[in-house]
């Protein structure tokens, strides 16, 4: 199994291994960058001080909560002096001249960069493959076709291979409709979408304004709890930054639960799904009723209409933000004998196919004619939505769901959009709803691959929600 | 629905889609479109539409003047500058 933040942490207090040593042992290994996963690793010159800092902290006893930790960073986090693209053309040359709240965070915390994760452009798509410096490879193959790459899902694609590797022990990723949670899950790793409002979208690349959350990718829960601790801030520099208490996500993880609790499983969720996720959700349950944990059958009256809503506000939202790309501030800029040129052969030359794709849905549903029938027509729907997780949410703590409807797949296989769209089905109504959810590994497919369990909390209940997924990482025992 | 007048949209988003691609980008606009159009059966007469899903949740800070980028460092992405400014073909004759 990979090592814990907390057994990193104590070999370092104990010197079992040095900083710099560790720090070198992931290097050497994003450096390789065998499935594509990095768009770019850090020198290590980039990195002496941080390095040398942290290992003084280590020898005067007073190490930082992620001090040394060696970390992954999807390329939507605006690093300082480093370079971002979000995976994308037009950004390919781009170097942010501050850092994002949250990479700001983990710094003061004593973390470490490896470097800049594979995403897809712009974090659109559910399969890495629109990033513009290529596709990233899922470690893990199959068993009856061990020679095919699959992908590592998306739009965190780079960031969940990169832990699965093992280049990185976490990254930091980005979560719009499931960009973490259905990569985490192909990857057979752990990946958290807080409550949306929790960490700060200042410095992150923006997608989708009201839907985009920062989230980590670790190889286990309590990983997660860590890193949480160090994003989860208020920020008045985003005014959806929300300014409620923030809890210690790390200390009393894995106490046993003493309250009793009562998980909801949405039938309509299962209806269709093939064996090998079925058994995710039996097997889930059946070594979590061991613990005085109650399953509930719930309903919900608007899952047939998350799909529609999402892909209606998420493109509106993506072309309003990616206006900013025109060329003449910052990234890539193509001539053109007039302004209007400019802007025109820019931004055709430097979106790709699935980004131009979701501008031209944003500006028909908000062009003259259209925004009520389709856009506020979602928004209303989204406040359904809500309501109806509201609703469940009355009679149960938790809501239990599998991640993705299926197996990691073969790069190239999924070639029609809405087809690509479905694979978030289980990860959009969360999103669409903000609230916060995790993705553990749960088991194999019959096939050999990893699959994973969403467990879905209350809005801002991620402390609750972390601990009853280590429960149930525990009791799963993937990892063993 | 209405076709869909893909020069249109295109102008509007600011992409001038190569003529090859127009019925690529077009068909597949109208199959999401279609894909999308279930909404309208839901009755929304009587629902507010939701801006923020963590309403009431956020803040204002106060409005004060920080140092934060400097023009220098602004200006190192721009693709042509021209002193302290961006520089762009002549848009007034």
């Amino acid at each position: 199994m990979k090592q814990s933040i907390s057994q990193i942490k104590k070999a370092l207090k104990e010197k079992k291994i040095g900083v710099a040593e560790l720090y070198s042992e992931y290097a050497n290994k994003a450096k390789l960058n065998h499935n594509n996963s990095y768009n770019l690793v850090l020198e290590e010159d980039a990195n002496k001080s941080f390095i040398e800092r942290s290992q003084d902290r280590y020898s005067s006893g007073e190490p930082l909560p992620l001090d040394g930790i060696p970390l992954g960073i999807k390329d939507l986090f605006c690093t300082k002096g480093i370079k971002t693209t979000a995976s994308s053309k037009i950004l390919s040359n781009f170097i942010p001249q501050y850092e994002s709240f949250v990479t700001q965070q983990l710094l003061n915390n004593g973390a470490i960069f490896i470097g800049k994760n594979n995403c897809d452009e712009f974090a659109m798509g559910s399969s890495n493959e629109t990033s513009h410096f290529g596709p990233v490879i899922n470690p893990w193959k199959s068993k009856s076709s061990p020679e095919d790459n699959l992908v590592p899902g998306g739009s965190s694609g780079g960031s969940a291979a990169a832990v699965a590797e093992g280049s990185c022990v976490a990254s930091m990723g980005t979560d719009t409709g499931g960009s973490i949670r259905q990569p985490a899950s192909l990857c057979g790793i752990v990946g958290l979408k807080p409550t949306f409002g929790s960490c700060s979208r200042w410095g992150v690349v923006a997608f989708a304004s009201s839907l985009d959350q920062a989230g980590p990718l670790t190889a286990c829960v309590e990983d997660a709890g860590h890193i949480l601790n160090a994003i989860n801030k208020h920020d008045f520099n985003d005014t959806t930054s929300s300014n409620h208490t923030r809890d210690d996500y790390v200390s009393g993880i894995h106490d046993k639960i003493n309250e009793k609790i009562k998980i909801g499983i949405p039938s309509d969720y299962l209806e269709g799904v093939n064996q090998d996720i079925l058994n995710q959700i039996e097997n889930t349950k059946k070594v979590l009723s061991n613990h005085e944990i109650e399953f509930v059958d719930v309903k919900f009256k608007t899952t047939e209409f998350a799909l529609s809503t999402y892909y209606i506000i998420a493109p509106a939202e993506a072309s309003s933000n990616l206006a900013r790309y025109d060329g003449i501030r910052f990234g890539i800029r193509e001539d053109g004998e007039s302004l209007d040129d400019i802007y025109l052969n820019s931004r055709t030359q430097g979106f790709g196919d699935e980004v131009t794709r979701r501008i031209l849905i944003g500006t028909y549903v908000l062009s003259a004619g259209y925004y009520d029938a389709y856009y506020r027509q979602a928004q209303k729907v989204r406040r359904l939505i809500k309501e109806d997780f509201q609703r469940v949410f009355k009679e149960v703590d938790f809501i239990l769901t599998p991640t993705t409807p299926n197996e990691a797949f073969k790069i190239g296989d999924k070639l029609d959009p809405i087809s690509m769209y479905k694979n978030d089905i289980y990860t959009v109504p969360t999103s669409l709803a903000g609230l916060p959810g995790i993705s553990i590994p749960s088991g194999l497919s019959s096939n050999g691959l990893p699959l994973g369990i969403q467990l879905i909390g209350n809005y801002f209940e991620e402390k609750k929600l972390l601990q009853l997924a280590a429960l149930a990482e525990k009791e799963l025992a993937f990892n063993e | 629905m209405s076709d869909i007048d893909i020069k249109r949209i295109s102008y509007l988003a600011k992409l001038k889609l190569p003529s090859e691609k127009e019925e690529f980008y077009a068909n597949s606009l109208k199959d999401i479109i279609k894909w999308v159009d279930n909404l309208k059966q839901i009755d929304t007469s009587e629902v507010k539409p939701l801006h923020n899903v963590t309403e009431n949740t956020e803040s204002i800070r106060n409005d004060e003047v920080e140092k934060n980028n400097s023009v220098e460092d602004v200006l190192n992405n721009a693709p042509e500058r021209a002193n302290n400014f961006f520089k762009v073909p002549k848009v007034v004759e």
